[in-house]
C-alpha cells in the first residue's frame, strides 16, 4: 500500500494516461445518459392497456408476474345499458337468467348483479375476486355496450421496467402513460 | 334463450366496430343514480429524486466500507440492508442492470428517457471508474442475495472461466439488439430473482431463481460472473479504476491466504517478468493474435448475422408471420396474435414484408454485436500475451467484487492480527 501511495502522488506519464482514459470513459457514460434523456420526458410513467385495442385473449390473467394478475376488469357504469340479459354476466348457454353459479360467465363469481328497477340490473366488480381473465369483457364487447373492460390496477401493479403482459399481448395494447393519469378509461376515450 | 343469443350475435356484430351503444342507458323511474367507478391512484414509494439519492448514498457507504472500514462483517450487514430496500421493498424495477436497455433505446431513438433512469444507469459505472465494483459488493440486491448462498465455492478452471465469461457479452448484445429493435427487454426477462423479491411469480421464474441460488452454493455468484450484462460495463469501468480493492493494509507477505478465501477467484498471484527466449515467444504469440484479428472479427460478425434470423423470432412481427405460416384454420385459437392481425385488415404480403424488414434489422444488429464480442475476445487474447511483473498477491480489478472476505484472511491486517492474539 505504501508503495502504491508513493507512486500515485507523482505525475508520471502512466498516471496521466490512466486519468485520461478514466475521464474519457466517464465522459462517454455521461454522454450516453445525457443523450438518452435530452428530450424532457416528464416524470414517472406506468403501464396501462388501451381497452380499444384489447382483444380479450386472456393473457392478462396468466402472464403477469403477480398472481393474481394486476389487470382486473373495471366497469364504466356510464356506458352500461343495465341489461337484464347481460352478455358479460351470463354464459351464452345459461340455463336460467339468475345469479346461480352455473349461469355466470365469470369463473370466480366476481360480478355482482343487483336489481335496480324492472327490467334493469346493475353490475359491479368485486375486485379482490377478479382474475383479469377477460371472459366477461369478451361477452360485453361483442354483444353489449362494451362497458366492462380490462385495466391495470395501480394498487397492485409493481410497475416492472418491462411489463410481461405487454410483451405477450397479441394486440400490443399496452403502453406507458403518465403516473399522474394512470388509467385509459373507455367511457372517456370513446 | 339460445336462439335469442344467436340472433343478437348476428344482428349486433357490425356494431362492434362502430363503438356505439347498442343498449342506451335507461332513465330510471326510481331516481337511481349511476355510480362512479373508483380507480386507485399510482402511489410511488419514494419520488424519483429520492431513488437516485438513495442509490448515491448507498454507493458512498459501500465505498467507505470497502476502503476505510475494511470489514467483511459490515459489508455483509450493509448488503443485507440493501437487499431489503432495493430488493424486497422496492421490488426491483427500475434497477441499473435493466436501465441499460432503457438508455440504449432512448439513445437510439433520440431521447425521451426520464432523467432518473439515466442517473441510475450512470452512477454505479462512474463509481466503478474510481473505486471498482463496489456496486456489486453490497448495493446490488441480485449480488447481495447470491452472496448469502456462498457455502463452498469451487475454483472454476481457467479455460472454462474464459468461455463462460463470454456469456454476459452475448446477453448484453442480444439484450440491446432486442430492446433497440422493439422485441422487448430480454435482460429483464432473464432476471432470475425479481420473482423472489416480489414473492409472486410464474413458477418457472421462481424455480430458475432458486436453482441459480442453489448453484451459487458451490459456484459463487453464478449470475454476477457468468450472466449479468451490466457486469460487462462494470468490469470495463473497473479495469480503469483509480483505486483497486486493497487486500492488505501493510506489505503483502505472499502467504496466499487471501486467494484461499476469495469466492470468485479474483486474487492474482505474483509472477516474474519474462525475459529472453520466453519474451520472444510471447512476442510471437502477440503477433499471431494480431494476425487473427480480422479472422475472429469476421467470424464473430458472420455468426452474429446468421443468428439474427433466430433472435428476430422474439419480435412480434416475425412471430406473427411464423404463426401465419404454421397454423391451420383449426387451431387459430392457439395464437390470439392471428385474431389481432385479422382485425387490422392488412394483407399477408404486408405482414411478410414488415417481418422481412425486421429480420434484416436484426441481422445487422446481431452482426454488429458479433463484431463487438469478437473485439472483446481479441482484446482478451492480446491481454494474455502481455504479462507485466507482479511481486505480490493482489485483487484483480476486473473480477474482484469487493466482498471483503480477503480482509479477514490477511494476517497483516490489524483486525485479523488483533483477533489472532485475543484468541
Amino acid at each position: 500500500m505504501e508503495e502504491r501511495g508513493g507512486r500515485d502522488g507523482q505525475v508520471t506519464r502512466r498516471n496521466a494516461l490512466a486519468w485520461l482514459l478514466r475521464a474519457g470513459t466517464g465522459a462517454l457514460i455521461a454522454a450516453f445518459a445525457v443523450k438518452a434523456s435530452c428530450k424532457p420526458a416528464g416524470g414517472r410513467t406506468v403501464w396501462q392497456l388501451d381497452p380499444r385495442k384489447c382483444i380479450q385473449c386472456g393473457r392478462c390473467e396468466t402472464e403477469c408476474v403477480l398472481q393474481p394478475s394486476a389487470v382486473k376488469c373495471v366497469h364504466g357504469y356510464t356506458m352500461c345499458g343495465y341489461c337484464k340479459l347481460c352478455f358479460g354476466y351470463f354464459k351464452p348457454d345459461a340455463p336460467r337468467l339468475d345469479e346461480a353459479a352455473e349461469n355466470q360467465t365469470c369463473p370466480t363469481g366476481a360480478i355482482r348483479r343487483t336489481f335496480v328497477e324492472s327490467p334493469y340490473f346493475e353490475y359491479s366488480i368485486d375486485e379482490p375476486l377478479c382474475t383479469g381473465c377477460g371472459l366477461c369483457v369478451k361477452g360485453c364487447t361483442n354483444f353489449g355496450n362494451g362497458s366492462l373492460y380490462l385495466q391495470v390496477r395501480h394498487d397492485r401493479c409493481v410497475n416492472c421496467n418491462t411489463c410481461r403482459i405487454a410483451e405477450a399481448c397479441p394486440a400490443q395494447a399496452f403502453t406507458r402513460v403518465p403516473a399522474a393519469q394512470p388509467y385509459l378509461l373507455k367511457e372517456k376515450l370513446v | 334463450m339460445r336462439k335469442r343469443c344467436a340472433k343478437l350475435l348476428v344482428s349486433f356484430l357490425p356494431l362492434a366496430a362502430a363503438g356505439e351503444s347498442r343498449f342506451p342507458q335507461p332513465q330510471f323511474d326510481t331516481g337511481h343514480t349511476v355510480p362512479q367507478a373508483v380507480h386507485p391512484a399510482f402511489v410511488e414509494l419514494v419520488p424519483p429524486w429520492a431513488d437516485v439519492l438513495i442509490l448515491a448514498v448507498a454507493l458512498a457507504i459501500s465505498v467507505w466500507l470497502v476502503r476505510k472500514v475494511r470489514s467483511r462483517r459490515w459489508i455483509l450487514v450493509f448488503s443485507l440492508v440493501c437487499l431489503a430496500w432495493f430488493g424486497f421493498v422496492k421490488q426491483g424495477c427500475i434497477c441499473p442492470v435493466g436501465s441499460v436497455q432503457n438508455v440504449a433505446v432512448a439513445a437510439w431513438t433520440g431521447g425521451g428517457l426520464p432523467w432518473f433512469v439515466a442517473a441510475l444507469f450512470a452512477l454505479p459505472l462512474l463509481t466503478a471508474l474510481l473505486f471498482g465494483r463496489v456496486f456489486c459488493a453490497a448495493v446490488c440486491p441480485l449480488g447481495a442475495l447470491q452472496d448469502l448462498f456462498i457455502v463452498r465455492p469451487q475454483r472454476v478452471p481457467q479455460a472454462l472461466d474464459a468461455v463462460l465469461r463470454l456469456v454476459p457479452l452475448a446477453v448484453l448484445s442480444a439484450g440491446l439488439v432486442c430492446a433497440v429493435n422493439g422485441a422487448g427487454y430480454l435482460i429483464c426477462r432473464t432476471d432470475p430473482f425479481v420473482g423472489l423479491f416480489r414473492r409472486s411469480a410464474p413458477l418457472p421464474m421462481l424455480l430458475t431463481g432458486m436453482a441459480v441460488l442453489l448453484l451459487g452454493m458451490v459456484l459463487a455468484r453464478p449470475y454476477c460472473r457468468y450472466f449479468c450484462p451490466y457486469g460487462v460495463l462494470l468490469e470495463g469501468c473497473s479495469r480503469l479504476a483509480w483505486r483497486r480493492v486493497e487486500v492488505t493494509e501493510a506489505t503483502c507477505i505472499n502467504c496466499r491466504l487471501c486467494a484461499g478465501v476469495c469466492p470468485v477467484g479474483a486474487i492474482a498471484s505474483p509472477r516474474e517478468v519474462v525475459r529472453d527466449q520466453a519474451r520472444t515467444l510471447q512476442f510471437r504469440r502477440f503477433v499471431r493474435v494480431l494476425f487473427l484479428v480480422p479472422v475472429v472479427l469476421a467470424g464473430c460478425a458472420g455468426a452474429g448475422w446468421l443468428s439474427g434470423s433466430y433472435v428476430a423470432r422474439a419480435h412480434p412481427d416475425v412471430a406473427l408471420v411464423e404463426y401465419l405460416a404454421s397454423t391451420g384454420a383449426a387451431d387459430e385459437d392457439l395464437h390470439p396474435e392471428l385474431e389481432a392481425y385479422k382485425r387490422t385488415g392488412k394483407s399477408r404480403e404486408w405482414a411478410e414484408t414488415r417481418a422481412a424488414h425486421t429480420v434484416e434489422r436484426f441481422q445487422k444488429g446481431c452482426a454488429g454485436a458479433g463484431a463487438f464480442i469478437g473485439m472483446v475476445i481479441v482484446l482478451r487474447l492480446l491481454g494474455l500475451t502481455h504479462l507485466s511483473k507482479r511481486s505480490v498477491h493482489e485483487a484483480d480489478r476486473v473480477r474482484c467484487i469487493a466482498c471483503g472476505r480477503c480482509f479477514e484472511a490477511c494476517p497483516k491486517n490489524a483486525k485479523t492480527a488483533a483477533r489472532g492474539s485475543a484468541g
